[in-house]
């Protein structure tokens, strides 16, 4: 048994010979089941491979398991890493390790979603930068578009993302600010769907039972866009719907071409990716950063869909 | 007494009462829900764990427990999209889902009836190997896109009725045979009563208990080719958290987890119990966090009704 424990131990680690004098940059990334991060580690590793530095990319299963988040945090603290990214699951959950980076004087860069900036001044943490897009204001380009294409009126529902999520409460908050300043719009439903395509379809079929004069739905993700755009289709009301989602992944963008979905919010996720380690490189260097680095955000819908910027 | 009686009024009439009382209230409280359409929607939505509880139904009798049911949903959701999306034909397609469940299962059984393992560990262990293997087939990712005669299998109706949902009743009615009228079923409930004896009386018991968590495997798989097609998308961290729904589904219907007791009737109730409180908080928009604390006490108290039924009639 020890034996067994002892080979599939060391054919997990041998592959990598230890080059001690290389930088180690670590990136605990969400979740790479959603191809949102799988493009964010692509971004990070070309950056590391061009500045010639090691990145250490680590993920969740899940999207909001921020324990397990927390552990890959201090397992990269352990092995010294020389710089710190990360995609917080959980904006004050992951204060504690942002703690014991500074303890080490690991420099900490935060990625794509927020860290609640008074908790962590309360507990006396510090980072280095943030690096990300506004979410705030891509949910208020996802209510104007909604506004328009509704003529000003109607009833929207929208599916949020796990409850007290920073990255989903900031785009959930933009939306309901545009909406809110049409008075003849009006938000029939919002609920939990948990960034999940299966919850998206099962919560708006649900909705549309109970509000079926709903005209749109906004989704926190797109993943929650994609499934409630099946249950739309399951009700033969294709077309009907005003779908608009967030992030602009392939399938959103295959959708969005297809008419099923309408719009989503585009971030530049590989950009976020190589900014963030970029950013990381210069800190090694002792080059001065700025403690905030914003990154591109677009509306895409099917008439700007051909259009290529650094996509 | 008939066993038709015995069915309908003995064992389960706990659970079909939580049932009634439920529908009854959300009726009252909600216009929406009983209507047709809605009623086909918490049907069709309540076809995933329903399927999945139905192994699990035949594992906990048999007295154990099979946690790696999610994970499964997962890994047999990707075989099917991946062949599919290799070009073989949908029939086979589904056989080779059911074939990674199948498979999978037994390797539960194995470790169990051979190995002598408690069900509850090594199935957590193929929980975590087999959510493992699901990731990595994938990269992580999701693998989207099927033709219209893959996706007939949960959008199209027969008569009326959605194809999950006409699956989901194929399945029940066969393992309710199975259970009260095959050697399997009534030497499940004999493993589950006490092993011991069953092993004395000369059942097979490293046999059948295998070949029963192989039958769970399969069901898991048959529920991700539902999921599959109903998503349009079959992805590495679909079925997450599946396993406690089902569990909870069949003690909901009034299997116990000592085993050697339950029916397939009550499983189905149960899953539609679940379905139908899920449902109904959407449609009368309970604000999300309630939503948990009323799912929560609503299983404990149609346990409780169930359990304090059944003393009385003892």
């Amino acid at each position: 048994m020890a034996a067994l424990c002892i080979v599939l131990v060391s054919a997990c680690t041998r592959r990598k010979p230890d080059e001690s004098n290389r930088k180690v940059v670590g990136f605990a990334i969400n979740t790479l089941n959603n191809p949102f991060f799988v493009d964010m580690k692509l971004g990070a590793e070309t950056a590391a491979s061009e500045a010639g530095i090691e990145v250490l990319i680590q993920a969740t299963e899940r999207e909001m398991d921020v324990e397990k988040q927390v552990h890959i945090l201090e397992n990269l603290i352990q092995r010294n890493v020389h710089v710190l990214c990360v995609t917080p699951n959980g904006s004050k959950e992951i204060i504690p390790a942002i703690l014991k980076a500074n303890a080490r004087n690991i420099p900490f860069i935060v990625v794509d979603s927020r860290v609640d900036q008074r908790a962590l001044k309360d507990a006396g943490g510090w980072i280095a930068s943030f690096v990300g897009s506004d979410n705030d204001e891509g949910g208020q380009l996802a209510g104007e578009f909604v506004a328009q294409r509704l003529g000003g009126k109607g009833d929207v529902a929208i599916l949020e993302g796990p409850a007290g999520h920073e990255t989903g409460d900031s785009r959930l908050r933009g939306f309901r600010q545009a909406i809110a300043k049409v008075p003849a719009l009006k938000v029939v439903s919002s609920q939990l769907a948990g960034f999940d395509r299966s919850q998206g379809y099962s919560v708006f079929q649900n909705i549309l039972v109970a509000h079926p004069a709903v005209r749109a739905v906004f989704a926190c993700n797109d993943l929650m866009a994609l499934g409630a755009v099946e249950a739309i289709a399951a009700a033969g009301k294709t077309g009907e719907i005003i779908v608009v989602g967030f992030d602009a992944i392939d399938e959103a963008r295959e959708a969005i071409r297809q008419g099923s979905m309408h719009a989503s919010i585009a971030q530049y996720p590989a950009e976020m990716g190589r900014v963030a380690v970029q950013t990381a490189v210069r800190l090694l260097k002792g080059e001065p950063i700025s403690s905030e680095i914003p990154t591109k955000i677009r509306l895409i819908t099917q008439e700007n869909l051909g259009m290529t910027d650094g996509h | 007494m008939t066993h038709r009686k015995q069915l309908l009024q003995g064992r389960d009439s706990g659970t079909i009462l939580s049932l009634l009382v439920l529908c009854s209230v959300l009726s009252a409280v909600s216009p929406h829900f009983l209507t047709l359409p809605n009623l086909v929607n918490v049907a069709q939505q309540s076809t995933i764990i329903a399927i999945i509880a139905a192994g699990m139904t035949f594992v906990i009798i048999s007295g154990g427990i099979d946690l790696s049911v999610g994970s499964l949903v997962a890994l047999s959701g990707l075989v099917a999209a991946d062949v599919l999306q290799r070009g073989v034909s949908v029939p086979l397609a589904v056989l080779l889902a059911l074939l990674t469940g199948f498979a999978a299962g037994i390797v539960n059984g194995v470790l169990v009836a051979r190995a002598h393992l408690p069900p509850f560990i090594a199935t957590l262990g193929t929980m975590s190997v087999a959510r493992g293997g699901a990731l990595m087939y994938v990269g992580g990712g999701s693998i989207s896109g099927f033709g219209s005669d893959f996706r007939f299998l949960a959008h199209d109706a027969i008569v009326g009725v959605p194809v999950p949902v006409v699956m989901m009743v194929l399945v029940f009615a066969v393992g309710h045979v199975v259970l009260t009228k095959t050697r399997l079923g009534r030497y499940a409930y004999a493993i589950g009563g006490n092993e011991t004896a069953a092993v004395l009386a000369g059942i097979n018991v490293q046999m059948y208990k295998t070949l029963i968590y192989g039958i769970c495997g399969m069901l898991s798989g048959l529920a991700a080719v539902v999921l599959t097609a109903r998503l349009n998308s079959a992805q590495s961290v679909a079925g997450t958290m599946y396993e406690l729904d089902a569990i909870a589904a069949t003690v909901i219907g009034g299997t116990s987890l000592l085993g050697g007791r339950g029916t397939m009737v009550g499983t189905l109730i149960g899953a539609l119990i679940m379905g139908v409180l899920r449902n109904g908080l959407n449609l009368l928009d309970v604000p999300s966090y309630v939503q948990q604390v009323v799912i929560g006490s609503v299983i404990i108290a149609a346990v409780y009704i169930d359990l304090s039924l059944k003393r009385r009639a003892s």
